[in-house]
C-alpha cells in the first residue's frame, strides 16, 4: 500500500499541487524563514477538511518529547487520489520537511513525508521548497 | 368483535385515504410525488425527541419517538444523561457544528428539496449545509468514510421515497437533549406525500452499539407557503460578527456608502469577448435545454490566490491570471481598493479572510476556491452544491431580487437560459467577501453576472462580470474552464477542524501590539 501511497503523490506534486489548496493563507500562516526538517513517531492522522493533519511525536534537542501538529493538504483529496486513514497508522516513524508557524507553536506546513525506508511523498502547498530540499 | 370493527375501519380508511392520496399530491414529469419546495416541522422534537416539560433553555414538547421510549443499552442511558446535564458546552451544535441526520430535519430552520430524476438535493437554512440523495442507483465511491451529515442513497417504493443514511460519524446527537448514537448508526427515512403541502416523515434507527432493538421517529413536514426562497443562517459567523472575532469592514461590508472622493465608475467600459462555440452533441433535457448536472472541478488557474498574474510566490501557487476584461488583465481598481489589496496580503491581515474562518465563499470565488461543486438541474432551477459546504439556488422563473436591505453571503441569483448559455444576474449581497486569499477587493455594492456555457459535453466555460461601483472604476470579467469528471462531493466538515484560525489571529494579534507600541514610542 505504502508503494501505491508514493505513487500517488509523486503523481500528485507536479499537477494537482495548485489545485489542492487552502482556505487561509498559508504564506500568512507560516514563516519563510523558519524552515523545519523533523524526525519522529506519528501518533494520529486526522482525517480533515480543508486540511488533513498529521500528528508526530518529535524529541528535541533537551530529550523533551513534543507532539508536532503537521498541517496538509485537505482529506477530501488524499481520499480522492487513493489514500485511506489506516495507511498512515500510528507508530510509524516518518520524516518531514516544511515551515514552522509564525506564531512558533509546534505546527509545520509540510511538503515531503519521507518513509523509513527513504521514500518521499509529497503533501505539500505551493511551489516553495524548503532550502533543506534544494 | 370490536377488534374485528376496527380492522375493517382501518381498512376502509386507509383504501380512502390512499384515493384522495392519489388524487391530491403534486406530480413531476415522471409520475413520482413531487416533494420539491420549502419545508419545516412544526414540532418541539430538536430540544428533545422525547416528550419534555420546559426548562430555561428548552420549550416543551410532545414526543416524536414511536414507542415513547428510547431503548438505550443501560451504560448509553448513563452517557445520555450525562450529555443532558453537560448539554450548554457538549452540545454539537453549541460550536455551531453541522447538525447531522436526522437532527437537521426537525431544527426550527426550513429546509428547500429540490427534485430532479436521478437525484434530491436537500438544501438547509442552517449554514448553508446540504444533503445530495442519490435516487439512481449509484453507490458510493468511497465506502467506509465516516461524516457528520452521513451518506444519503434513495429509492422509491411506490409513491414514498426510502433513503438510507449510513456512515455517520459519532459526533452529532439526536436533539438538544443529549440523545446519541454511534458511527454503526444506520437510518431508513421514509418520505410519503399526504396532500400537496403535508410530508409524513419517519425515521427507523438502527445502532446495536448504543440500543438494544431498532426504533423509529415519526412526524409531518409543513409546506412553508408564505417562503419563496431559503435566506442564510451562518451560525459561526453570527457568533464571531456578535463577539468581535470577526470585525466589520467600513468601506465594503453593508451598507457602506461610495465615499464621496471616488472615482467615477463608468458601467459601461468593456471590450467585446469572444463568443464560445457550442458543440452539436452536449447532452440535453428533454425540453432542449443543455444538461449540465453533474460533479465539475474548476480549473482555477490560482485565482483563489489572486485574480491577476502572479508567480513565485512564498506557499502560495502561481497564478496564471483569469481577468479577461480589461485586456491588460489587471482588475481596474479604485486606488484605495489597490492599496487595500496589497495590504490584505501582508501575513497581519490573513486572519480577515472569510473563508479562514469556515464563512462562505461568496460569488464568483465559490467557483474557483480549490474545491469541486454539483450542478443539479429540477424543473425551474438550476442548485449548485459547493463541496465547500455551501450551496447556491439560481431561480429561472424571472423573479424579481430581494428587498435591498435583505443581504447575504452568496447573493441573490436570479437566472435564465440565453440559447445554450446559462446567464445569471446576483446582487444582494453582503459586501464581507474577500474575492481570494491574498484579498482581492468587492463590496456589497457589486453586481455579478455570469455565464455558463457548456461547450462541449465535459466542458462549461464560466465567465463572471462583476460590476462594483465602491472598488473599481469600470466593470471587470474573469474566465475559468469548470471540467466533468467521474467523482462525488464529499463533504467539508470546515469550523469542526478549524486549527489554523488561531494561529492567524495570534500573527494578527502580534502585529497590532507592535503596531500599539509603536505609536506609545512616538
Amino acid at each position: 500500500m505504502l508503494r501505491l501511497l508514493t505513487t500517488l503523490f509523486i503523481l500528485a506534486s507536479g499537477t494537482l499541487a495548485g489545485n489542492t489548496l487552502a482556505h487561509h493563507s498559508f504564506a500568512a500562516e507560516f514563516d519563510n524563514t523558519k524552515p523545519v526538517e523533523l524526525t519522529g513517531t506519528v501518533t494520529e492522522m486526522k482525517w480533515s477538511n480543508p486540511h488533513a493533519w498529521i500528528y508526530m511525536d518529535v524529541e528535541d534537542e533537551s530529550g523533551n518529547v513534543v507532539n508536532w501538529a503537521l498541517e496538509s493538504i485537505s482529506g477530501n483529496v488524499l481520499i480522492r487520489r487513493g489514500w485511506r486513514k489506516a495507511d498512515l497508522p500510528a507508530g510509524i516513524v516518518v520524516s518531514v520537511v516544511g515551515w514552522q508557524a509564525r506564531n512558533a507553536s509546534p505546527t509545520a506546513s509540510i511538503r515531503f513525508v519521507t518513509l523509513s525506508d527513504g521514500r518521499r511523498l509529497f503533501a505539500g502547498t505551493g511551489t516553495a521548497t524548503p532550502a533543506t530540499e534544494e | 368483535m370490536l377488534f374485528r370493527s376496527i380492522v375493517l375501519l382501518t381498512v376502509f380508511l386507509s383504501l380512502f385515504t390512499g384515493m384522495a392520496f392519489a388524487q391530491t399530491v403534486p406530480r413531476t414529469a415522471s409520475g413520482k410525488p413531487d416533494f420539491q419546495g420549502i419545508w419545516q416541522v412544526q414540532n418541539r422534537a430538536s430540544y428533545n425527541v422525547q416528550s419534555h416539560t420546559a426548562r430555561y433553555d428548552m420549550l416543551p414538547g410532545m414526543g416524536v419517538v414511536v414507542d415513547g421510549e428510547i431503548p438505550y443499552q443501560p451504560w448509553a442511558l448513563e452517557q445520555k444523561n450525562t450529555n443532558f446535564a453537560n448539554r450548554e458546552t457538549v452540545d454539537p451544535l453549541s460550536k455551531c457544528f453541522l447538525p447531522g441526520v436526522p437532527r437537521i430535519m426537525y431544527m426550527e430552520h426550513p429546509f428547500h428539496i429540490f427534485q430532479a430524476d436521478e437525484h434530491v438535493a436537500i438544501t438547509f437554512e442552517w449554514t448553508q449545509v446540504f444533503r445530495l440523495i442519490y435516487t439512481n442507483g449509484q453507490q458510493t465511491m468511497y465506502p467506509g468514510l465516516n461524516s457528520w451529515m452521513g451518506n444519503s442513497r434513495g429509492g422509491w417504493e411506490g409513491d414514498v421515497l426510502v433513503v438510507e443514511v449510513t456512515e455517520h460519524n459519532d459526533q452529532t446527537w439526536f436533539d438538544a437533549a443529549g440523545n446519541f448514537h454511534s458511527d454503526a448508526l444506520h437510518l431508513t427515512e421514509r418520505y410519503r406525500m399526504l396532500d400537496e403541502n403535508t410530508i409524513d416523515y419517519e425515521v427507523t434507527i438502527v445502532d446495536e452499539n448504543v440500543f438494544t432493538r431498532p426504533w423509529a421517529i415519526g412526524m409531518t413536514l409543513h409546506r412553508q407557503t408564505h417562503m419563496d426562497r431559503i435566506l442564510e443562517f451562518q451560525c459561526q459567523a453570527e457568533v464571531e460578527e456578535a463577539n468581535g472575532d470577526f470585525e466589520r469592514d467600513v468601506r465594503t461590508w453593508y451598507p457602506a456608502v461610495i465615499p464621496a472622493d471616488n472615482e467615477l465608475f463608468d458601467a459601461n467600459a468593456g471590450a467585446d469577448l469572444p463568443e464560445l462555440v457550442v458543440a452539436a452533441d452536449i447532452p440535453r433535457l428533454p425540453d432542449g435545454t443543455p444538461d449540465i448536472s453533474g460533479y465539475y472541478m474548476a480549473d482555477g488557474g490560482g485565482a483563489n490566490y489572486g485574480l491577476e498574474t502572479f508567480a513565485g510566490r512564498f506557499l502560495l501557487p502561481d497564478s496564471r491570471g483569469v481577468v479577461i476584461d480589461p485586456p491588460d488583465g489587471l482588475l481596474p481598481y479604485q486606488n484605495w481598493a489597490r492599496a487595500e489589496r496589497i495590504d490584505r496580503e501582508g501575513a497581519h491581515r490573513g486572519y480577515e479572510d472569510p473563508t479562514a474562518h469556515c464563512f462562505l465563499g461568496g460569488v464568483p470565488r465559490s467557483h474557483y476556491v480549490p474545491a469541486p461543486f454539483f450542478f443539479l438541474q429540477p424543473p425551474g432551477h438550476v442548485v449548485v452544491l459547493h463541496e465547500r459546504m455551501s450551496y447556491r439556488q439560481i431561480f429561472l422563473d424571472g423573479r424579481a431580487h430581494l428587498p435591498d436591505h435583505i443581504r447575504l453571503w452568496q447573493g441573490d441569483s436570479v437566472g435564465r437560459w440565453e440559447g445554450d448559455t446559462l446567464v445569471v444576474e446576483s446582487t444582494n449581497f453582503n459586501g464581507k467577501s474577500w474575492l481570494n486569499e491574498v484579498g482581492d477587493v468587492v463590496s456589497h455594492a457589486q453586481t455579478v453576472v455570469e455565464t455558463f456555457t457548456p461547450v462541449t459535453a465535459d466542458q462549461i466555460i464560466y465567465r463572471a462580470t462583476v460590476s462594483d461601483p465602491i472598488t473599481s472604476t469600470r466593470p471587470w470579467t474573469i474566465e475559468i474552464p469548470f471540467n466533468r469528471e467521474d467523482q462525488e462531493i464529499l463533504e467539508t466538515a470546515c469550523l469542526e477542524d478549524n486549527n489554523d484560525l488561531g494561529h492567524l489571529r495570534d500573527v494578527r494579534d502580534e502585529y497590532r501590539a507592535a503596531q500599539k507600541a509603536s505609536s506609545q514610542e512616538k
